[in-house]
């Protein structure tokens, strides 16, 4: 394996340009990668600070323009969750390039792999093509998709911040919204490409409450007796819960990011690890429904249109967080305009990172930086019982999901006292970006055919 | 009302319309033209002579009328009729002389507009050799890019990528032939970014019947072939021809694969009968290994459309003792330098020797046509079954493919292996796997007799940890099997001794090999394969007893332990067991006879648990063994499970479902030294101790698996059935699946298990729950 070091190097570069490396390169390159991969677990260790990106789609250029929003490699770590192929034009010099960044940093970068990165789906939607016109041959694509087989299918990130270190970026133009104090503990932050603020959302403020969540929320109490509450009236165990109050905790569950969803046949993580992950992604079973389940606002478990993977809803997330210790699942596969998506009181988040989906869907992505715990040193967690997820039912940038407290309340009831000791969420900085500028990229088409004979 | 646009182009040309509609109507319609369009949508549209003057008012009627479908018909009606392209054209040279970006910006905008009218004769049009050039011309200036300029002319007018490996004398072909890339040109660069789909598919299918009628014209042309195939001969001198006709047949083929199967068949024969086999043997020895590459494209398109043909070929070789395609693809795959290649190579032999391969597509055939079947066939030399193909191959071809498996035996490390012998090693392991899943019986006898099991098994010793897992997963697929033989031959040659050491050797670091190494170990307790269970803790009980980082290996030892009790619980097993594993666990039982007395006594509480546990009222009630609970228990589950905790089980491989989840947690919690009874459950078992809880959950466990091995014989037939419940997705299934699941999932989310699991992670605040 002659490839590193300044090989590598080389590679990257060439790659950058959206210049494809030499066939012996790619094979060299996939090696070292099976290398790598295959030391990792199924759901890989992660530690913050990282920023999290949801689907690629070989939109080379913007990935360039990923890494100029979210930080270069070596100084930013980033985890990227799937779906890095197939759709756009450049799937096989975006796949490289992260496959050589992996190679070259190992531990700043982590691939995970998404439902497009499978045999089968690549010789439909555009990955196969590409490598046969590029390349003449499909042995690209064969290494490529053997280094697919090695793909960790999730990740999970501990040591992430409660609440964000405010950046100092300045307030973007027409946003006429409050942003609360710098002060407060920030639990939510969208930034836009150019750094500046567009929203701000602190834990515990009242800035953004319905009156529902004020009700919920007793933002100031740091009694430890728990606050008589009416709307949780309906919950026995409430009382319970006050124990928990006055505790100092401050650190956060861990996030776990997958590509899809959850799988009616996984109810743990370690579940996840007693899998081989080594082949195709297959049609059914726990390994197919991490890479092709979506939530959904249902009860339980539902059949996917999709036709792969099951769709699941609120009861289902908070039900898996809990029982793991989860504060917030991170995953990917479908898109949305805004780029990302929380739902279910912020207990799962959709991040979607391919802007302006195939050229024409007109959306904007977004990556989600996770920062490191201690950032905020001794900061101590006012902890109070019957806060859901962090969120307050806020619910951002959906059309969806129904008023927080309702929801919250319905659950409590059916799950009990112990749902209300949900993990806080992460602090969660979200960079929401375009699709690259034209003159960066050139007009995206695919390489036509060289020569023909027929 | 809500609209949603696709482009923005669209929503801009609807609120331009409807502005253009409101305005008109304010002004009370005083104007000609457009007003009477918008009153009738299908009265024709006249556009103006187009100039550099008037492009505007040009694009701003075609936005208009492009809005509507009647409108859209009839301007498509009106560029055709009224020659309205070639008349653009000429603009497109004199706005680049004037240099007038908008003009030529405008040009493009019409020009898309009238392409995505998804007219085919338009699209038909556009490809032709006058006006082609013209077209993308305009093309070439995309206000979206309003920076960049395309140089789409240079690439088409450029004729050299044309290849005529043998001069093709009708024009009309010709033609075709490159309309045909032009289309495709179109559709992958010029438009690759706007396509919608219809115009996509419109495309698509043009592309296709261009290449059904070329491909067509050439194969039924007798005097073409002969001279296409005579390139092969020895008159030929030109390697570079040679190699471009190799490149030539393997597109012919590449597009046959979408021809209808009659079409495709005459079309194999007539280059069957001109040589095209020693086209593909020429092919596969050529030294650029690109022309390797076309060559098993060819050979592997000519097995997809018809095995028995290619095997009925290798057959007649065989019989004539001339060398069979077999043996140069084995050869080939053996010395191969190109690894991708060499990839290829094995995929080949495996479709060879796939007894399956195109049955499917042949049933159609013969159903459909046989007359024709017969005659496309009836030069050929008599059909082997493919039984005896495959016989034939085990007969004598199969010890040269595995020979260097067979010359492990005599390497004394592991160390050195280069990268070419890996690679070799693992695609051998891979068509090892393929031929004991494909031909049972024969694949049995053949790797019994060279001894490969240890073969592969030494393959365990390099330090490729890739080469490592694929001989892994060979093991894997043998127990798979549920097959005595190979299963016997696992036991015979201590083969658990190599796995059994990369687990040691990776545990309990969580990688891939680890988790492969669990896998397989998972399944053979979930299987309950009780030959391998009591092999493994006959011999490694130790051993397994020291790996305690997950429940698996104590969850074996207890089966075997549990395959050890008296009669009286074998004998429910027996109710509820399928027949052969229960007979093989009498055996066991049988064999070790001499421990009888002692696995009873040691059964004996865990028996108690393993009955009431089933119940999950009784929740940690060890002492409460009721007899008559004993009869019954096994009954109930039968009737919860399925509904409850079962399905899920049923589902998969690992999960465990809700109560079995929490044997895990309870174990950490009891190593953690916390008693989560007395914390969290309310009941009057509190007080009992932790290990008794997590031992009898573990039970619990154990009998839910033995519960649903009754339902169902198998694990994979458990698992089909699944499959046609829930992925395939008939709405009757799922009504019938999700409450299932759905209550399932309450079950595991009621308060009272909740409250009896303390978090995996809960070591460092585990002061918190109080």
């Amino acid at each position: 394996m002659s490839i590193g070091g300044s090989d590598l190097d080389r590679a990257i570069t060439q790659l950058r340009a959206c210049r494809p490396i030499p066939e012996n390169q790619v094979r060299e390159l996939c090696y070292k990668a099976r290398e790598l991969l295959i030391e990792e677990g199924n759901v890989v260790g992660v530690d913050a600070p990282v920023t999290i990106c949801g689907d690629i789609h070989g939109q080379f250029h913007d990935l360039m323009e990923l890494f100029r929003v979210g930080g270069d490699v070596p100084d930013t770590n980033y985890l990227f969750m799937g779906d890095f192929v197939d759709r756009g034009f450049y799937s096989l010099e975006s796949f490289l390039l992260l496959l050589c960044l992996k190679v070259r940093y190992p531990d700043r970068i982590t691939l995970i792999r998404g439902n497009h990165e499978s045999r089968q789906i690549t010789t439909v939607y555009g990955f196969y093509d590409e490598c046969l016109r590029k390349y003449g041959s499909a042995n690209v694509w064969r290494y490529c998709c053997e280094v697919f087989d090695y793909l960790a299918l999730g990740a999970l990130v501990t040591g992430a911040a409660t609440s964000l270190t405010p950046t100092d970026g300045p307030i973007a133009e027409n946003i006429n919204i409050d942003i609360p104090d710098v002060d407060c503990d920030i639990e939510i932050e969208t930034l836009n490409a150019q750094g500046e603020i567009m929203y701000r959302y602190a834990r515990n403020s009242d800035s953004q409450s319905s009156a529902a969540s004020q009700a919920n929320s007793n933002p100031a109490s740091s009694s430890p007796i728990a606050p008589p509450t009416p709307s949780l009236a309906g919950v026995t165990g409430t009382g319970a819960t006050s124990s928990a109050n006055g505790s100092t905790r401050n650190d956060t569950g861990a996030i776990l990011c997958v590509h899809g969803g959850l799988s009616p046949l996984i109810d743990t993580i370690d579940k996840i690890r007693l899998l081989d992950r080594k082949q195709e992604v297959p049609h059914e079973g726990a390994m197919c429904d991490l890479l092709w389940s979506d939530p959904d606002e249902i009860d339980g478990w539902g059949l996917s249109p999709r036709g792969a993977g099951f769709l699941f809803g609120a009861d289902i997330v908070k039900c898996f967080n809990h029982k793991n210790d989860l504060s917030l699942i991170a995953r990917a596969h479908q898109l949305v305009m805004e780029g990302f998506k929380e739902m279910f009181e912020s207990t799962i988040v959709t991040v979607w990172s391919a802007p302006n989906y195939c050229y024409r869907c007109g959306n904007v992505a977004a990556i989600l930086e996770l920062g490191e715990d201690g950032s905020n040193g001794g900061f101590v967690r006012r902890s109070n019982g019957d806060r859901g997820g962090g969120g307050g039912g806020w619910v951002l940038g959906s059309n969806a999901g129904p008023n927080g407290t309702g929801e919250n309340r319905r659950l409590s009831s059916v799950l009990g006292d112990s749902m209300q000791r949900t993990r806080d969420g992460p602090g969660r900085r979200y960079r929401v970006f375009e699709a690259a500028p034209q003159d960066s990229r050139g007009m995206p088409a695919k390489k036509p055919v060289a020569d023909y004979f027929l | 009302m809500a609209l949603s646009f696709q482009e923005p182009e669209g929503c801009a040309s609807i609120w331009d319309f409807v502005n253009e509609v409101q305005s008109r109507l304010q002004a009370l319609a005083q104007d000609d033209g457009l007003s009477d369009d918008i009153g009738d949508n299908i009265s024709p549209i006249m556009l103006p002579n187009p100039d550099l003057g008037n492009l505007h008012e040009i694009e701003n009627h075609m936005r208009a009328a492009n809005s509507t479908p009647g409108g859209r018909e009839a301007l498509a009606k009106f560029v055709l009729s009224q020659d309205y392209i070639p008349k653009l054209i000429p603009l497109v040279e004199m706005a680049e002389d004037l240099e007038s970006v908008s003009d030529l910006h405008r040009l493009c905008s019409i020009m898309k507009m009238l392409i995505l009218l998804n007219d085919t004769s338009i699209i038909e049009y556009v490809v032709t050799d006058d006006v082609i050039l013209g077209v993308v011309g305009a093309l070439e200036y995309d206000p979206d890019f309003p920076l960049h300029k395309a140089n789409h002319r240079q690439y088409l007018a450029d004729e050299s990528r044309f290849k005529e490996v043998v001069k093709i004398e009708d024009l009309g072909i010709k033609k075709k032939i490159h309309y045909t890339y032009r289309l495709q040109y179109l559709k992958d660069v010029v438009l690759a970014r706007i396509l919608d789909d219809p115009t996509f598919s419109v495309l698509n299918s043009l592309i296709f019947f261009h290449q059904v009628d070329i491909v067509q014209h050439l194969q039924a042309n007798g005097p073409y072939l002969k001279e296409l195939f005579g390139i092969f001969g020895p008159a030929e001198q030109d390697l570079q021809r040679k190699k471009d006709a190799v490149l030539f047949i393997q597109q012919c083929c590449s597009i046959a694969k979408s021809l209808q199967i009659n079409a495709r068949a005459q079309l194999y024969q007539n280059f069957i009968n001109n040589g095209l086999l020693d086209v593909i043997q020429y092919a596969l020895k050529h030294q650029d290994a690109s022309v390797r590459v076309a060559g098993t494209d060819i050979l592997v398109s000519l097995i997809d459309h018809d095995s028995l043909m290619v095997r009925s070929y290798i057959f007649k070789a065989i019989q004539e003792k001339s060398k069979p395609l077999t043996d140069t693809l084995i050869e080939l795959l053996l010395i191969e330098v190109d690894l991708g290649v060499k990839a290829q190579m094995a995929d080949a032999i495996k479709i060879l020797l796939d007894p399956n391969a195109n049955s499917a597509s042949l049933e159609a055939l013969g159903r459909s046509n046989s007359d024709f079947l017969a005659k496309t066939r009836g030069q050929l030399p008599p059909m082997p079954q493919p039984d005896s193909f495959i016989q034939n191959f085990y007969d004598d071809s199969v010890r040269k493919l595995f020979q260097p498996l067979k010359d492990l035996e005599k390497r004394e490390s592991m160390e050195d292996l280069s990268i070419q012998e890996v690679a070799l090693y693992a695609h051998l392991v891979e068509v090892l796997c393929f031929f004991i899943r494909q031909h049972s019986f024969r694949s049995k006898c053949f790797i019994l007799s060279e001894g490969l099991a240890a073969r592969v098994a030494q393959l365990m010793d390099c330090p490729e940890k890739h080469l490592k897992l694929t001989a892994l997963k060979y093991f894997r697929t043998c127990i798979g099997l549920h097959d005595e033989t190979h299963n016997r031959q696992i036991i015979q040659h201590q083969l658990f001794d190599p796995i059994l050491k990369i687990l040691f050797d990776t545990m309990p670091r969580d990688n891939l090999l680890n988790s492969a190494c669990l896998e397989l170990f998972e399944f053979i307790k979930r299987e309950n394969i009780k030959m391998l269970v009591q092999h493994l803790v006959e011999t490694y009980r130790e051993k397994l007893q020291s790996i305690t980082y997950v429940d698996t290996f104590q969850n074996l030892i207890l089966r075997y332990d549990q395959m050890l009790e008296p009669p009286t619980t074998q004998e429910l097993d027996h109710s509820f067991t399928s027949v052969d594993t229960d007979a093989s666990a009498r055996n066991a039982a049988m064999v070790n006879g001499g421990k009888w007395g002692q696995g009873l006594r040691e059964a004996d509480p865990d028996e108690e648990a393993y009955f009431n546990g089933s119940d999950e009222e009784d929740d940690g009630l060890p002492s409460a063994a009721k007899p008559v609970l004993n009869g019954a228990s096994p009954v109930k589950p039968l009737v919860n499970y399925p509904d409850d905790d079962g399905d899920e089980d049923a589902m998969d491989i690992l999960a465990t479902s809700a109560p079995s989840a929490s044997p895990h947690t309870m174990s950490t919690a009891t190593q953690t030294h916390k008693s989560p009874a007395t914390i969290a459950s309310p009941k009057p078992n509190a007080g009992s101790p932790p290990e008794r809880i997590s031992e009898k959950r573990r039970r619990e466990e154990d009998e839910e698996d033995e519960l649903l091995a009754s339902l169902s014989s198998s694990g994979t037939k458990r698992r089909a059935s699944l499959s046609s419940n829930s992925s395939v997705g008939s709405l009757k299934s799922l009504r019938r699946k999700s409450p299932n699941i759905s209550s399932t999932k309450d079950s595991g989310g009621a308060p009272k298990k909740i409250s009896l699991s303390i978090p995996l992670k809960s070591t460092g605040e585990g002061g918190e729950g109080e």
